[in-house]
């Protein structure tokens, strides 16, 4: 029995696989299993090949796993395209379509001896028993249920559901090819029992969705009332979101002509009082630069959400990376700084996006959210969040003695200024981009500028104490250390689980801000550590080098850095740290030697 | 107007403190005249008005009312008007800046916001030239045209902007001069009580880098008010032929007046919120959304 499996499936499009995944994760979460499904395609609109992995287990779940425990191909030319996405290993059970022809001992998976491989007519049995081969996704979900003891009630009751509108017919075609999928799986048994241990929580609740809607439900729950944008992959799905419930809130939503005009927008209806939003990806937020600029120098809360994707430019649309962490945090010209927070899973895209407002509001600033493609596509199942414990912070709002000779930009203590909106009485003044005075007046006196920039930077001082924003595990002494954000962060988080479990006295620091860098939290997580890796999927290391422009780092900490789409695998990071213990203890068997 | 019908809003009402840093003699001066008159005619106070602007000579004109102002960056203050207005549909939402901002770098917004039909005046203060940058060539300079950008004379067709804004649909289009203070602040006036996206074109001379046929004199020799010339601004077909003459002409008045104005954006999306509003979720369980049942 097994506590814990990943499920990898591809084929052509139009074969059902993502579906399939989505019946299998929901079938999970009926049972009271925690899952995780992430998808991917090719770049192709219709057609192509497709994929997806769900991971489903009895514990909650940090990332979507690393090798396949089971290996789902219709096809072996579309399967073979996600190798980095859909890694089999000698532990992998490998169901295939038997009409590919392709005898069990000759599969294409070179230099892999899979745990199990099994040949299986789907397609023959969608169209002997559903009268079509378009039901091969239902003869996969049974096969799933009858191997490995996940959804055999719940998949069809969520089928049925889904296909009510459809007539009855099409339900009991699909019934038919399910049980035939089942009765297959009984007749040819594993080698290994590989089901899954009954889940303590069947029958609760469990919410089902993606870090691109959790963001925009935030959003809304957070107050935002305004969204412009531009269709973007990966994050255009926030925007869809926002289009369907925002106008129940007496909100609105503007698809705009281009980036630009998104930002613009929101940029517009921040001033005019409103908790405002725009996101997108790579490109988009290149293009937004000059807005992010403006509403800084202007003080305007803003929420920017980055999706990341692969870059430069137009990259790897589809795929996910953490490159754009100079461009979030540096984009736009002259000094400025901009506060950068990343999720690192879908639940707490919903504290995160929440946060950015509540940042972005009581800094007057724009806050820029760095999602991923992986967070924001990645379904996971999450147990209901209790929303009443989130504070709403809204921006301070000018009053009585505030309005008699008001002045927006007015020098305070902590740097905050009372922001008045158009339709205050008394409130007027000029927002600009130009330099200005405390009343808003434009300047071109350096010295006006030099005090300007020190309000505008100087108040994200007591941000870098908020220690909430950080999440250190492990041993807070360790000499071994990890730091990782977003989607990696999952992974390490992982990574230290079995790390430990193997007896490395190891740390962990998630930092969910980025930017500005808080020196005081790495300086104290960093003081025991002799050794350590900052892992993350860049070509040139940005995180590392961000946090080597900020703070003395120790010697021993490397950069663990990638690009592209392959994601790390929790092993490959393990493997890595043992690697740092051994030097470790070289280094001191060295200092232990006599000294000449 | 007051209720009662007695003006409760003077012109200097309007007027910031802020001094202009324009040349002396800019046709800006007698444009921001034109728009503070405008105001008071229509009586919304100050607060109520955000005023937004791009980069330019121009642009710096809401920071001489006393409206909240917005002089934003080049070419974007069309989405940001839109983005005040939606986010405040009460608000009086103007939009202003120069040939080149609304024009060049701006240029693909103003369509936009045409098919959208939000209730925004846009004035363009259209002196042919780039001032503050001293003296290149603009969108709308005549073809030939010597400037430190064209030394050779300009290659390029000049963008017609009555015709621009006409092509797309727009629902109120009109041109005024510095030149004629009283008409100019009376076609602002009809403008900001157009019940949707309107467009005012004005002639602005430039006193520093203009060319001399655009100044005060030269314009006075070629303008012609459309009512002299018995113009029906219900008429957009006859708008389009005389909106040919841009450039040669000086034509002043309303081109264009829907005589029908269609709902606004503004009115779609209070529909909209209205009939969904009943289907909200508390905010604080908004997240049932996501439970599969």
């Amino acid at each position: 029995m097994r506590k814990d499996l990943v499920f990898g499936m591809a084929g052509s499009g139009g074969d059902g696989i993502v579906s399939a995944g989505d019946s299998l994760l929901q079938a999970a979460a009926a049972e009271g299993y925690h899952g995780v499904m992430t998808k991917s395609f090719g770049s192709q609109i219709r057609g192509g090949e497709s994929s997806c992995r769900v991971r489903i287990s009895t514990e909650p779940i940090l990332n979507p796993g690393g090798n396949l425990d089971v290996a789902v191909a219709l096809n072996w030319e579309d399967f073979l395209k996600f190798g980095a996405e859909l890694p089999v290993s000698g532990t992998t059970v490998v169901i295939y379509e038997a009409a590919t022809g392709i005898p069990e001992n000759q599969i294409p998976l070179v230099g892999v001896t899979p745990l199990q491989v099994i040949a299986v007519p789907i397609a023959a049995m969608a169209k002997e028993t559903a009268g079509t081969e378009r039901a091969k996704n239902t003869v996969v979900l049974g096969l799933i249920a009858g191997w490995f003891g996940i959804g055999a009630v719940a998949v069809m009751k969520g089928i049925r559901k889904k296909l009510a509108k459809k007539g009855e017919e099409l339900v009991e075609a699909n019934q038919r090819a399910f049980d035939a999928g089942r009765a297959f799986a009984m007749e040819h048994p594993l080698k290994a029992s590989m089901n899954v241990v009954a889940s303590e929580t069947k029958g609760q609740v469990k919410l089902i969705t993606d870090g691109n809607d959790m963001c925009a439900a935030a959003a809304i729950f957070a107050g935002c009332q305004f969204f412009g944008g531009y269709p973007i992959t990966p994050s255009t799905e926030i925007m869809q979101f926002f289009t369907d419930h925002v106008w129940k809130y007496g909100g609105s939503v503007l698809q705009a002509e281009d980036e630009i005009a998104g930002i613009g927008a929101a940029v517009g209806a921040s001033f005019a009082g409103k908790k405002s939003m725009t996101a997108t990806s790579g490109p988009g937020l290149s293009l937004k630069s000059e807005m992010m600029g403006l509403a800084s120098i202007a003080e305007l809360p803003l929420v920017i959400v980055d999706v990341q994707r692969g870059g430069p430019s137009t990259g790897l649309p589809t795929k996910t990376e953490q490159s754009d962490l100079f461009a979030a945090c540096f984009s736009a010209h002259g000094d400025v700084i901009r506060p950068v927070l990343a999720p690192t899973s879908v639940a707490d895209m919903f504290r995160i996006t929440i946060e950015a407002f509540n940042i972005a509001e009581h800094y007057q600033t724009p806050v820029i959210v760095l999602s991923d493609q992986e967070i924001a596509a990645r379904k996971e199942t999450l147990d209901p969040i209790d929303t009443t414990q989130f504070k709403i912070i809204n921006r301070l709002v000018p009053a009585g003695a505030d309005l008699q000779d008001y002045k927006r930009f007015k020098q305070t203590d902590n740097h905050i200024s009372p922001i008045s909106h158009p339709g205050m009485i008394g409130g007027t003044y000029l927002a600009s981009g130009i330099e200005h005075v405390e009343s808003g007046a434009p300047t071109n006196s350096g010295s006006v500028h030099a005090r300007m920039n020190d309000k505008r930077t100087k108040k994200f001082e007591p941000l870098k104490d908020r220690k909430d924003l950080f999440e250190v595990t492990g041993n807070p002494n360790a000499p071994i250390a990890m730091v990782a954000w977003g989607s990696i962060a999952g992974v390490c988080r992982e990574a230290l689980a079995m790390a430990q479990a193997e007896g490395l006295d190891v740390k962990l620091l998630v930092p969910y801000l980025l930017y500005p860098v808080a020196e005081g939290v790495y300086n104290d997580f960093f003081a025991s550590v002799q050794k350590g890796l900052v892992i993350e999927q860049t070509h040139l290391a940005q995180t590392f080098k961000l946090l080597r422009m900020h703070i003395d780092l120790p010697k021993g900490l490397k950069p663990l850095a990638r690009s592209g789409a392959n994601p790390f695998l929790p092993s490959e990071i393990v493997a890595a740290l043992k690697t740092l213990v051994s030097e470790l203890q070289r280094s001191h068997e060295g200092n232990l030697q006599p000294q000449e | 107007m007051s209720a009662t019908g007695t003006c409760e809003y003077q012109p200097k009402d309007y007027k910031s403190d802020l001094k202009p840093i324009w040349c002396p003699g800019c046709g800006d001066f007698s444009v921001v005249q034109g728009i503070y008159r405008a105001l008071a005619a229509v009586g919304r106070p100050p607060h109520e008005i955000a005023f937004v602007s791009g980069i330019g000579c121009s642009s710096r004109i809401p920071g001489y009312t006393t409206a909240y102002g917005f002089n934003s960056v080049h070419g974007r203050s069309l989405p940001i008007a839109q983005g005040i207005k939606l986010a405040n549909p009460d608000l009086l939402v103007l939009a202003a800046g120069g040939d080149g901002d609304g024009f060049s770098i701006g240029g693909g917004h103003i369509a936009h916001l045409i098919r959208r039909n939000m209730d925004i005046t846009y004035i363009v203060m259209d002196n042919q030239i780039y001032g503050l940058t001293k003296g290149q060539l603009s969108p709308t300079s005549q073809k030939g045209r010597v400037t430190c950008t064209s030394r050779f004379g300009s290659l390029e067709e000049p963008v017609n902007p009555l015709l621009y804004v006409l092509a797309y649909g727009a629902g109120f289009v009109a041109q005024a001069s510095p030149t004629d203070l009283v008409g100019m602040a009376a076609t602002i006036e009809e403008a900001i009580r157009y019940p949707g996206f309107a467009f005012v074109n004005i002639q602005s001379p430039c006193v520093t880098y203009g060319e001399e046929a655009q100044q005060i004199k030269g314009l006075k020799a070629i303008s012609e008010t459309l009512a002299s010339l018995g113009h029906n601004p219900a008429d957009r077909l006859a708008a389009m032929d005389l909106a040919q003459h841009y450039g040669e002409k000086l034509h002043l008045g309303v081109f264009y007046r829907n005589p029908e104005p269609p709902p606004t954006y503004g009115d779609l999306v209070k529909e909209r919120q209205v009939l969904l509003s009943k289907d909200a979720l508390p905010k604080e369980r908004i997240l049932d959304l996501f439970i599969k049942k």
